[in-house]
């Protein structure tokens, strides 16, 4: 009796978990779905000012999309090399001291809220180095935050390889560059690749780090460089929020979140897929 | 050849990168520090344009909606970790899995959105109030943002569990509440620990969903466990003022105090949740 | 005539003054020395896994290594070949010091083939399998010859001639490690290092490797490390009983397994015909 009273209770306790998500996707796609037209998107031109001069320009929302994306893209091709080298570095010439010292700094990095690494970002790169507000300042801001989740998982990728493919593959007088390419890649790219698309979700994601250092509420359309400001999908959707008034601008935002939580779904969806056949192999 | 020296590039990039930030981070807050001292940190009043510099309501604030947020999530995310993993069959762990998995990709501004939206009209209309921005609003937010981190760590937890201490336990002919209480838990309460300890500290670190419906007033709230009303938490707080203070003004290196303090105190409880339990320690 | 009779005295005695010990030379005398170690020490986590260990091997001829598990017989193998790098002491091959060896230690394993306890196979065909180590380094044509040499070497082609592009995981244990064997061989080192080639096989498998290795004896200078006795009988050759770290004895295989000269030899053997099994190598 008392056993299907706990287990009542725990279900109960566990439902929040479940019905929160889909309370929250559904009333996404009620809110978001009606205002994705053709405006919306800037396919046609009819309607521009429907939403205020501010609002919309042409383009509709496609210059956000595209800022997001390039921003997140930016990031990860930063990082990810980076990642790489410093997982090679904790797997071919680390000792045991400096990986775990490694382990540590990385775990702790990793904690470090993004809002932190915007204030970084915006001393450094806006203003020490005078980029301004710009592409380049939020891409390595971008970058610095997931560097330690994509070394991380790098580490684990290449942790997972057992040790004795890499030993009898050294006993045959393979060079490490050898090893890396016959050995290492062909088990290890599934995983590498699931912490990419992983980086990429959450890069779209954080809104905070950048709001000060790479992109502006209007004004911008497309950079012309990679020192020029950006709109991104995250902060316009801040920016339309705060501004909660107006029921035609909460509508634009709604549309806006959508697009975004499409985006990074599609990208954890992409992620998970990779993960699951990696882990049948 | 050509790979050692990408090895090396990008060690020396990241350590760089890891000193610029530590270095600017410290550089910036630290005029702060050397004009007030620590006495700002229990100053009770913030009014950037009377020098007024304490932090204590947003300390409050940040202490109040992660308070808030554990004692929702934590329950909640056990709960959840238990049910797919102990009750659930295989089939279903992964619809849960998913579910939590969602939880965690929607971006903290949509969170916010949805808090505007969905969280501050409920409450305004439920509990009577002139706004729902408030504390209690941060921290429900709050507590579905941190629920993904401590259901995952929790069911990480419980899988990784010997099959041969349920073996034990059965023998023993526990019945499940019995085996759960005195058998499993025990086992995974390092891995628990740590989980909600890494889930305090992103909790404190979250800004934009926090910031959209906390009301942003720099006031103790009255009296100060009053979580109705409007309040801030040092996220809110650096997020709605970075961009207003001008460059080296004292308003900017508080600001930057704030996230010197903001870091310290995640950096801790990072640390304290990777280290060994004493418990595991003996065994 | 007095002088050739002086000269070889001469010689009989700087052998028997520098190399009384060592009953090696005196079996073998024509042969040159491949592979010489000397006071080759080894520490790990300030346990002494190799103590001041001597070694010496000849043009061929197959040397058995026995010895309890824990005796530092893997760590010599892994030493000789490279894969442990901080030891102390001097290991020369073919002249040339192993710490200075002319193109770096990658070269130097591929002039050492080791070969390890367990077959691992690389998840992929049994002919890339054998082409491995040399992958980028050969033409396309010659591939096929190589392989069908080094498996018939390795006494496999009967088995797999047929379907070369298999996957190896499928083969069984014997065959992967008989592929292990080929693989090291297509490197065309001029040492083979064996690390209990056959501790987890069965005794058709055995039978097929201790053959190949015994007709590979006679090009090239082979070691084995094991814990059968009885394999160490079948193989012939030279061997050595190693303790601690420690060469205890080296003599002729049936010499010393018959007549050991040391106590703690006689202990092992004790040991070792009682039935307890051989406990793991790791």
């Amino acid at each position: 009796m008392a056993n299907r009273v706990n287990k009542i209770v725990l279900c109960l306790l566990a439902l929040p978990a479940l019905l929160v998500p889909l309370l929250c996707l559904s009333y996404l796609l009620m809110r978001g779905l009606p205002g994705l037209d053709s405006s919306f998107f800037g396919l046609s031109t009819l309607e521009q000012n429907r939403d205020g001069a501010s609002l919309s320009n042409q383009h509709g929302i496609v210059p956000q999309i595209v800022g997001s994306v390039l921003l997140s893209a930016l990031a990860c091709s930063i990082a990810m090399p980076l990642a790489l080298g410093l997982s090679l570095f904790h797997q071919l010439y680390a000792g045991r001291h400096s990986r775990s010292f490694m382990a540590h700094i990385l775990t702790t990095f990793q904690s470090i809220p993004p809002l932190v690494y915007g204030l970084c970002g915006l001393v450094v790169f806006v203003h020490l180095l005078k980029w301004g507000i710009s592409l380049a300042a939020g891409a390595i801001v971008l970058a610095m935050i997931v560097l330690p989740v994509l070394t991380l998982n790098t580490i684990h990728a290449l942790e997972r390889i057992p040790l004795a493919l890499t030993e009898s593959a050294r006993s045959l007088g393979m060079s490490a560059g050898q090893i890396i390419w016959h050995v290492w890649r062909p088990k290890a790219w599934r995983s590498l690749l699931t912490g990419l698309f992983l980086a990429l979700a959450r890069t779209l994601s954080e809104t905070a780090p950048i709001l000060f250092t790479a992109t502006v509420f209007s004004g911008v359309i497309w950079p012309d460089s990679l020192l020029s400001p950006v709109t991104s999908l995250q902060t316009h959707i801040f920016y339309l929020a705060q501004e909660a008034v107006d029921e035609r601008i909460l509508a634009h935002a709604w549309s806006s979140a959508l697009i975004l939580v499409t985006l990074v779904i599609m990208f954890s969806v992409i992620a998970h897929f990779l993960n699951r056949h990696s882990a049948k192999q | 050849m050509w790979l050692r020296s990408w090895i090396i590039f990008s060690v020396i990039i990241s350590a760089a990168l890891i000193v610029l930030f530590v270095g600017f981070l410290a550089n910036a807050s630290l005029p702060f520090f050397a004009d007030y001292g620590l006495s700002p940190i229990i100053g009770s009043e913030w009014y950037p344009y009377e020098d007024l510099y304490g932090f204590l309501p947003a300390l409050l604030g940040s202490a109040w909606a992660i308070l808030i947020a554990l004692a929702i999530a934590l329950p909640c995310g056990l709960a959840t970790a238990i049910v797919s993993v102990e009750l659930l069959p295989q089939r279903y762990q992964s619809a849960v899995n998913l579910c939590i998995d969602i939880l965690a990709g929607i971006p903290s501004v949509v969170y916010g959105l949805l808090g505007i939206a969905l969280l501050l009209p409920w409450l305004e209309s439920n509990l009577d109030l002139l706004s729902g921005h408030s504390l209690l609003a941060a921290g429900l937010l709050l507590s579905v943002m941190i629920l993904p981190t401590i259901t995952r760590l929790s069911q990480d937890a419980l899988h990784d569990i010997d099959i041969s201490y349920r073996e034990a336990a059965n023998n023993l002919g526990l019945n499940w509440s019995q085996q759960l209480i005195s058998v499993l838990l025990p086992q995974a309460w390092p891995s628990i620990r740590s989980a909600s300890l890494l889930a305090t500290g992103r909790g404190l670190g979250e800004t934009i969903a926090v910031m959209l419906v906390v009301g942003s007033i720099d006031r103790i709230p009255e009296p100060w466990y009053n979580l109705l009303a409007p309040a801030q938490t040092i996220t809110s707080r650096i997020g709605r003022e970075m961009g207003e203070a001008s460059v080296g003004s004292s308003q900017w290196s508080a600001l930057m105090a704030c996230g010197l303090v903001l870091t310290l105190a995640v950096t801790l409880l990072s640390l304290i949740a990777h280290t060994p339990h004493k418990r595991m320690a003996h065994g | 005539m007095n002088t050739i009779h002086n000269s070889a005295q001469a010689a009989t005695s700087i052998t028997s003054l520098s190399e009384k010990t060592d009953s090696q030379s005196e079996l073998l005398p024509a042969q040159n020395i491949r592979v010489q170690v000397n006071k080759l020490s080894l520490k790990r986590s300030g346990r002494l896994i190799l103590n001041k260990l001597n070694l010496r091997l000849l043009d061929c001829g197959i040397t058995s290594i026995i010895g309890p598990s824990g005796a530092g017989k893997t760590s010599l193998l892994r030493c000789v070949n490279g894969l442990d790098k901080d030891w102390k002491g001097d290991i020369t091959i073919d002249g040339i010091a192993s710490k200075r060896w002319p193109k770096g230690e990658d070269a130097l394993r591929q002039h050492i083939g080791l070969i390890g306890q367990k077959p691992t196979v690389f998840p992929c065909s049994i002919a890339n399998n054998v082409m491995f180590g040399i992958r980028g380094k050969l033409r396309k044509k010659d591939n096929s010859e190589l392989i069908e040499h080094c498996l018939k070497q390795a006494a496999l082609w009967d088995e797999v001639c047929d379907r070369l592009d298999h996957n190896a995981q499928t083969l069984s244990l014997g065959q992967q490690q008989r592929l292990c064997i080929a693989r090291a061989l297509a490197v065309k080192p001029a040492v083979l290092l064996l690390d209990e080639p056959t501790a987890s096989l069965d005794p058709r498998s055995k039978n097929k490797i201790e053959a190949s290795l015994q007709s590979l004896s006679k090009t090239m200078p082979i070691v084995v490390v094991t814990h059968d006795l009885e394999q160490v009988r079948r193989l012939g050759g030279h061997t050595l009983f190693m303790c601690d770290g420690i060469l205890i004895e080296q003599a002729n295989s049936a010499t010393l397994l018959d007549t050991p000269q040391r106590v703690e030899t006689r202990e092992f053997f004790q040991w070792s015909s009682c039935d307890c099994p051989p406990e793991e190598n790791e």
